[in-house]
């Protein structure tokens, strides 16, 4: 297996792994649950900006991605409540 | 039982279109891609970014992204910054009778394990985001991505330390003055340049970074014996700069008390 075949089949992983992520977290009526998926599409998110070979966007990516995208929304969900 | 066969259904109608335009781009459904005449585009840049037999083009930084964000499209770079800061003046405007109140919140937060892991972790992203500021110019990385990254630190600290404990020590004037500096930082390094050959008399642009044809003005090539990429640097400092104490800023904001969100809606439904 060359490089560029293990490059390929890592994007298509996880690709699939952030369209299953998707789904769950528009599907989950726990919130907080929905935020940790959507993390967990954006992970899959900066894995695919890094083997696309854009590392500047992944080092935004990752900061926002883990960081400051659920912590402000489980802030959000602290002030409206857990369940949908 | 109907529910999870409804989700399967639905998670296999998306796997599956994925897979469909997956096998349609890679059997060359959109062409090749890059297509071929974007190549040469790129080839330019690749050999002008950092190549000091060619001192009458080049940027000297061996990072291609940054130059091309804030050398060859400085300007546009300059734009993006202020739409950022627009948002951030937004964010205070809302919050324009609070947001220099003293909270009423405790000083509680979470346990002590979860502080002190705290402690030692947001050392470490303050000193990932400090080396990503610094070698900008060098590896990827920049102003921007070194202030998101500065700013988690600050955020993990209000929710594990509790609000009082960050605006006790980091007030908003602190952090305003820092933002504002920031922005200085960036203005003064754009015309900086201008400014010193119009001082002595000699042509110079707006947003120059090495010398050229029309003007022999130049931003340092090396610091200490390392590339410098001229204006780069100081603008990938000043940049990340603002953008750590703005984002601290609007979460600070955005993470006042009830009582305190409540005063600022107070009479709106009556119009203002």
């Amino acid at each position: 297996m060359s490089v560029g075949d293990l490059v390929f089949t890592l994007l298509a992983i996880s690709a699939l792994l952030s369209t299953m992520a998707t789904v769950l977290a528009v599907l989950a009526k726990d919130l907080l649950k929905a935020i940790v998926f959507s993390a967990l599409q954006s992970v899959a998110y900066t894995l695919m900006y890094f083997l696309l070979m854009a590392p500047d966007i992944v080092l935004v990516y990752a900061a926002v991605a883990v960081g400051i995208y659920p912590l402000t929304l489980v802030l959000l969900i602290k002030k409206v409540g857990r369940y949908e | 039982m109907n529910s999870v066969i409804k989700a399967l259904a639905f998670t296999s109608v998306l796997i599956l279109a994925i897979v469909a335009l997956a096998y349609a781009t890679s059997s060359g459904g959109l062409g090749v891609l890059p297509p071929e005449s974007l190549r040469p585009l790129a080839i330019t840049y690749l050999r002008t970014v950092y190549n000091p037999e060619n001192p009458k083009f080049t940027a000297m930084a061996p990072e291609a992204v940054t130059a091309i964000l804030w050398d060859y499209r400085g300007l546009d770079t300059l734009f993006e910054t202020v739409v950022f800061y627009g948002a951030i003046i937004a964010v205070l405007t809302l919050y324009r009778e609070t947001y220099r109140e003293r909270d009423i919140l405790p000083l509680k937060g979470l346990s002590i394990v979860v502080k002190r892991a705290t402690a030692v972790t947001s050392l470490a992203i303050l000193s990932v985001a400090v080396a990503t500021a610094l070698h900008g110019h060098l590896t990827p990385g920049g102003g921007f991505q070194a202030g998101a990254i500065a700013a988690v630190a600050p955020l993990v600290m209000l929710i594990v330390f509790s609000k009082r404990f960050l605006s006790d020590r980091l007030s908003h004037v602190q952090l305003l003055t820092m933002r504002n500096l920031g922005l200085l930082g960036l203005g003064l390094t754009a015309i900086a340049l201008a400014i010193v050959g119009f001082a002595i008399g000699e042509k110079a642009f707006i947003f120059q970074n090495q010398a050229k044809e029309m003007s022999k003005l130049s931003f340092p090539q090396r610091i200490l014996g390392v590339p410098a990429g001229g204006t780069l640097l100081f603008f990938n400092i000043f940049e990340a700069l603002a953008v750590a104490a703005g984002f601290t800023l609007v979460f600070m904001v955005l993470l006042s008390s009830e009582e305190l969100s409540r005063k600022e809606i107070v009479g709106e439904e009556h119009g203002y």
